[in-house]
């Protein structure tokens, strides 16, 4: 199967290949993973504790090049989006912008699902926090 | 499937691949326990199940049936490919499950991360990171990668002990519980296999 042109520039040039430190409050860490396919990819992102909006985002994927290309696009377009703007994007966003084949459309899914991920994570955290003065008082 | 009358006298059916008052081979049904005689327990015998191949693949060779007419022509060709597909899956623990899995309803090939415990997925993802960071060096990490070449062989060792555990539970009590956990030992066989893959590609 050829892989696009755009497929084969992320797998080639990953962009925000790497890791941000998890235990930052500011940090949401997704991983998630497709059985199916032996996939795993963990993707990170940092709020700005200010303005609300995700300053960086990083990404880590073990499985195919699609699945690596859709986690590198993702990171890509997390950047400057509220966690808000950051949940619209869906997996078909991915996919037509990769142009990936109906096999590899789980790679997008897997993607959307590892935005959603951090962002719960960023958001749980941050709530813990939150919370932490009330629970002490009873 | 509602099973059909026999195609040839008309008699009404038993779950059999001929009929059984005039033993013609029926339009078969693509169940891969029946074709075989077997019930469906997910331990079987190897011995036992190639025995049963050999003596279906004869009954259903389309050298027996050149003579007959076009239908049972047809049947036994379509019958030998269902044999041999049935005999490919059921032979290989994993696929056998898998299938069993399916037919009982759970999903197998769109699995979305929600089915797969978070502990698993950190594990897959330091085994990996370990075997990137192997890969990236020279040749003096032959050692380490015949080392987690090994780990990885002895982890598949393992969840195959452990759903072979699961097979005899499950076809004694019929205990659902246990097939779910088979679907989730079955999903980390699947990761620990890639790992495996990924480091022999390293070692040849």
């Amino acid at each position: 199967m050829a892989y696009s042109d755009k497929v084969l520039d992320h797998y080639n040039n990953p962009r925000n290949v790497g890791a941000l430190d998890k235990r930052d409050p500011n940090v949401g860490t997704g991983m998630v993973g497709a059985p199916e396919c032996g996939d795993v990819m963990k993707l990170q992102l940092r709020v700005d504790p200010g303005t609300g909006i995700i300053e960086d985002a990083r990404f880590k994927t073990f499985g195919c090049g699609s699945a690596i290309a859709s986690s590198s696009l993702a990171t890509e377009w997390l950047k400057g989006k509220t966690l808000d703007q950051a949940l619209t994007i869906k997996n078909t966003d991915i996919v037509n912008e990769l142009s990936l084949p109906p096999v590899k459309i789980h790679c997008s899914v897997l993607a959307e699902d590892a935005i959603r991920a951090a962002i719960a994570d960023y958001q749980k955290k941050n709530t813990a926090v939150a919370g932490q003065p009330v629970a002490q008082t009873v | 499937m509602q099973p059909e009358n026999c195609w040839h006298c008309g008699h009404s059916p038993e779950a059999s691949l001929f009929c059984r008052f005039c033993n013609t081979l029926q339009r078969p049904v693509p169940d891969y326990y029946r074709f075989l005689g077997l019930e469906r327990k997910l331990h079987l015998d190897p011995d036992d199940l190639q025995q049963r191949f050999y003596r279906m693949s004869r009954l259903l060779h389309p050298d027996r049936y050149h003579r007959r007419t076009p239908t049972e022509r047809q049947y036994s060709l379509e019958a030998t490919a269902i044999l041999n597909d049935a005999y490919r899956v059921l032979r290989d623990p994993v696929a056998r499950a898998e299938y069993v899995l399916k037919e009982l309803g759970f999903q197998i090939g769109e699995q979305r991360s929600k089915d797969v415990p978070p502990e698993l997925l950190e594990e897959v993802f330091d085994l990996n990171m370990a075997l990137e960071e192997l890969r990236e060096g020279d040749a003096s990490v032959r050692p380490q990668l015949e080392e987690a070449r090994k780990k990885f062989l002895n982890l598949q060792g393992e969840i195959d002990g452990r759903l072979e555990e699961l097979y005899r539970r499950h076809d004694a009590t019929g205990d659902r519980a246990a097939l779910t956990e088979i679907r989730t030992i079955l999903n980390r066989r699947r990761y620990v296999q890639n790992l495996v893959r990924e480091v022999e590609k390293e070692l040849v």
